[in-house]
């Protein structure tokens, strides 16, 4: 890893799909955070700073993260925010802690549903003149994205069934949502409210407390495309490939598909898991059909993708990508619970958010810390 | 391995004013991303990664409007992110660039953003959005009468008065009038402040900042990338933050958590960044400070928690003179907040005044051999306090 210090995640919590109504987003906050520091033999008091995220839009208040100051511990501590991404908060604390002027960080994102319209919320996220009216939200953006790549590679729109028919095996189909075209009823997840927290620490913390279940980041790669859908191909995505070029490059890997030994990647639908999977190198379209068929691209595969069920089993939109990289730091430290995949010791992260897959990140961890500059 | 060494070499404002008409958000943030470079004499290709400046969505009316500046940033295909920490989300985005080089992940980034206050409808109004929707937006609760009751409780405490409040305008129309990036550059009199209208009392019209429009951008870099270009620098020596509370309520009352008159985690802030600057004695060692208050009152709490006064004595050295350009430690010597506040970009230029005043570059209102100075930003319900500490 190219940082001045190695991190490693000591504690997540996760709460993909809150549907008890009895606790305020305060109280989540807080219970969900104590989880996180419990999971890592903390407390409060040994956390040397906090990043937050979360979308003004989602939550109906301007400055949303202000609210989380007393929940997540942050009076009298140090708290930045980054609401372009849950993903980018987690980012955000990585870089904190690799100055060496903090041992440790509480990350944490969340996501409600009690706005009247996510889809309206969302409407807001474009410039008022051009694209607001059209309407574009971000169903709307995935549906370009999955006729872009049905246009460019012929047999995607059969594979994207084969792959949402396989995410629905054991599943009651969930949304009720009218999809737009080409996307189907069952290819989208229906938002639900979630919270996620993590706690990272510099590589002498967790040497001084022998923390035995550290999953250490050896690579992470974070970009973006730029904002406006028709300045991009939308079937490619050059900035995961930028993004997975520097993880892996950081990470020392040459053969991630065989190196790695899970993944976790944000796939809204499943066309977005075939532009993933192609951007990665794990797949290509000339072996998309072949490779879903086999399996090969789902949880039971050689390279297990998304045993946590993924976006597919649980969608709370904004902190979506900081899930997936709790995921697959658990599966590291052993912690995934039922859906662990036995003996994985190096996983892939993959966060993508806004229309289309705007920001992407990957995140690559391993039991061991990598190489530090020197 | 201990942190790289982060210094500043390129910096970029608007002159800020009431309306740009002529620019839209994003070529805002492009006009100071183009001056910035030019500065650095840097191209985009130069930059490797951006940490976007954007305070409340909603004072630009689009939901993640930082998407909207990605290509006025040149950041497609880079490492991006935003940064909110409210008013002092211009200063932790510095702080977050600073991060960025100091844990070895660039060598060179590029922070920038904008922000069209005037041209928002009314600030106020967005801005009673931040409080909890139940208990505390009714009140009604803004950020004038939030920092009014600070000023009521300063009052009290140490004998604030109205004309007190008005000499702090005076100094910093004065020292705005020597800056032509100011918004409002009119001198006023004590008199002038005094007679014009409450908007919340004891804060009236001119002691509060203006709406402005304009963007800001900076561009930070590692020491060996500064070295190896033979680049000229001023070095970011200490970075500090510290929250309160979000209830206004826990602030006053009986058995409150924080005296709403004091900013005791700004001086917590400013603590974390002198101890990791070894400063001991900020009195002795700093030169200039822009510190971040819209509101005359604030800027004596302000100057107090900053440790460049103790609590309540700020005001007979104000009014002595010791914190005018000329004086022994000039604070605000741009005009400060007071005079131009573009809210997502305001406490980014807290910390490009300094570095324009270390670098001997601030023109008229230069600090004659300023070698150390500190910057600070409140943001939320003056809940987030970031600071730091240049050096030349």
């Amino acid at each position: 890893m190219a940082l001045n210090v190695s991190v490693a995640v000591i504690g997540a919590a996760v709460r993909p799909d809150v549907e008890d109504e009895s606790q305020s987003l305060e109280e989540l906050l807080y219970a969900v955070s104590q989880d996180a520091l419990r999971d890592a033999g903390l407390t409060i008091e040994q956390i040397d700073g906090i990043v937050v995220a979360s979308n003004d839009q989602f939550d109906g208040r301007a400055i949303s993260i202000m609210m989380a100051s007393g929940s997540v511990g942050g009076v009298d501590r140090d708290i930045l925010a980054t609401p372009s991404a849950s993903e980018h908060a987690f980012v955000m604390g990585v870089l904190r802690v690799a100055t060496g002027q903090y041992q440790t960080h509480l990350i944490v994102g969340w996501s409600p549903t009690e706005a009247s319209s996510l889809a309206e919320a969302q409407r807001l996220g474009n410039d008022p003149y051009f694209h607001r009216r059209l309407p574009q939200d971000e169903l709307s953006a995935f549906a370009l994205q999955a006729s872009a790549l049905e246009a460019r590679r012929p047999g995607a729109g059969e594979a994207a069934r084969e792959i949402a028919a396989a995410n629905r095996v054991g599943r009651a189909p969930r949304s009720e949502a009218r999809p737009r075209w080409p996307l189907e009823p069952d290819m989208i997840s229906p938002p639900v409210s979630g919270v996620v927290a993590m706690v990272i620490a510099s590589e002498s913390f967790v040497r001084a407390r022998d923390n035995s279940s550290p999953a250490w980041l050896r690579g992470l790669g974070w970009a973006t495309e730029t904002a406006f859908l028709g300045d991009r191909d939308l079937a490619s995505a050059p900035a995961l490939e930028e993004a997975a070029r520097r993880a892996f490059s950081e990470a020392g890997l040459h053969d991630p598909a065989s190196e790695l030994d899970v993944i976790e990647l944000t796939d809204a639908t499943p066309y977005q898991r075939l532009i993933v999977l192609d951007a990665l190198g794990f797949s290509s379209h000339d072996r998309w059909a072949e490779d879903v068929r086999s399996g090969r691209l789902g949880p039971d595969g050689p390279l297990p993708i998304n045993p946590s069920g993924g976006v597919a089993a649980a969608n709370p939109v904004f902190c979506t990508g900081l899930i997936r990289i709790a995921e697959a730091a658990n599966q590291v430290r052993g912690k995934a619970g039922d859906h662990q995949v036995a003996d994985a010791a190096l996983s892939l992260a993959h966060a993508a958010s806004g229309f289309a897959m705007t920001y992407q990140s990957v995140l690559i961890f391993g039991r061991e810390p990598g190489e530090k500059l020197q | 391995m201990t942190a790289t060494r982060v210094g500043i070499i390129g910096i970029g404002q608007s002159p800020f004013t009431r309306r740009r008409d002529d620019a839209s958000y994003p070529e805002l943030v492009r006009e100071a991303v183009v001056q910035a470079l030019g500065d650095a004499d840097l191209g985009l290709d130069d930059i490797e990664a951006i940490v976007y400046s954007l305070s409340p969505d909603a004072m630009v009316g689009i939901g993640n409007a930082e998407r909207l500046g990605i290509d006025a940033v040149g950041g497609r295909n880079k490492r991006f992110l935003r940064i909110n920490t409210g008013g002092a989300t211009g200063i932790s985005s510095v702080a977050a660039a600073y991060y960025h080089v100091a844990a070895g992940a660039c060598d060179v980034v590029m922070t920038a953003g904008a922000d069209k206050v005037g041209e928002c409808g009314d600030s106020q109004t967005v801005l009673n959005k931040i409080w909890d929707p139940t208990y505390e937006r009714s009140l009604p609760l803004g950020t004038i009468t939030m920092l009014a009751m600070s000023g009521i409780r300063y009052m009290h405490k140490y004998g604030l008065t109205e004309e007190d409040m008005a000499r702090v305008v005076v100094k910093n129309r004065h020292h705005a009038s020597l800056n032509p990036n100011a918004h409002l550059r009119a001198e006023v009199t004590v008199e002038e402040v005094m007679k014009s209208r409450y908007i919340s009392w004891p804060i009236k019209l001119m002691d509060c900042c203006p709406q402005s429009s304009g963007g800001g951008a900076m561009i930070l870099a590692s020491e060996k990338y500064i070295k190896d270009h033979k680049l000229d620098a001023v070095w970011i020596t200490g970075v500090g933050h510290c929250s309160e509370t979000y209830y206004i309520g826990d602030r006053m009352g009986k058995g409150f958590t924080a005296d709403h008159a004091d900013a005791y985690a700004l001086r917590n802030s400013f603590d974390r960044a002198y101890r990791m600057a070894g400063i001991t004695e900020p009195q002795k060692k700093v030169d200039v400070a822009e510190l971040y208050a819209p509101f005359s009152n604030t800027e004596y709490h302000s100057i107090e928690a900053a440790g460049l006064a103790a609590l309540g004595e700020s005001i007979e050295q104000l009014n002595e003179g010791r914190f005018s350009i000329g004086g022994e430690i000039p604070v605000n010597p741009s005009g400060g907040v007071l005079t131009a506040n573009a809210i997502a970009v305001t406490a980014m230029i807290r910390v490009a005044e300094i570095a324009l005043q270390l670098f001997g570059r601030a023109g008229g209102h230069q600090v004659a051999g300023a070698k150390c100075g500190i910057a600070s930003g409140n943001g939320g319900d003056h809940q987030f306090f970031g600071t730091m500490v240049l050096e030349a």
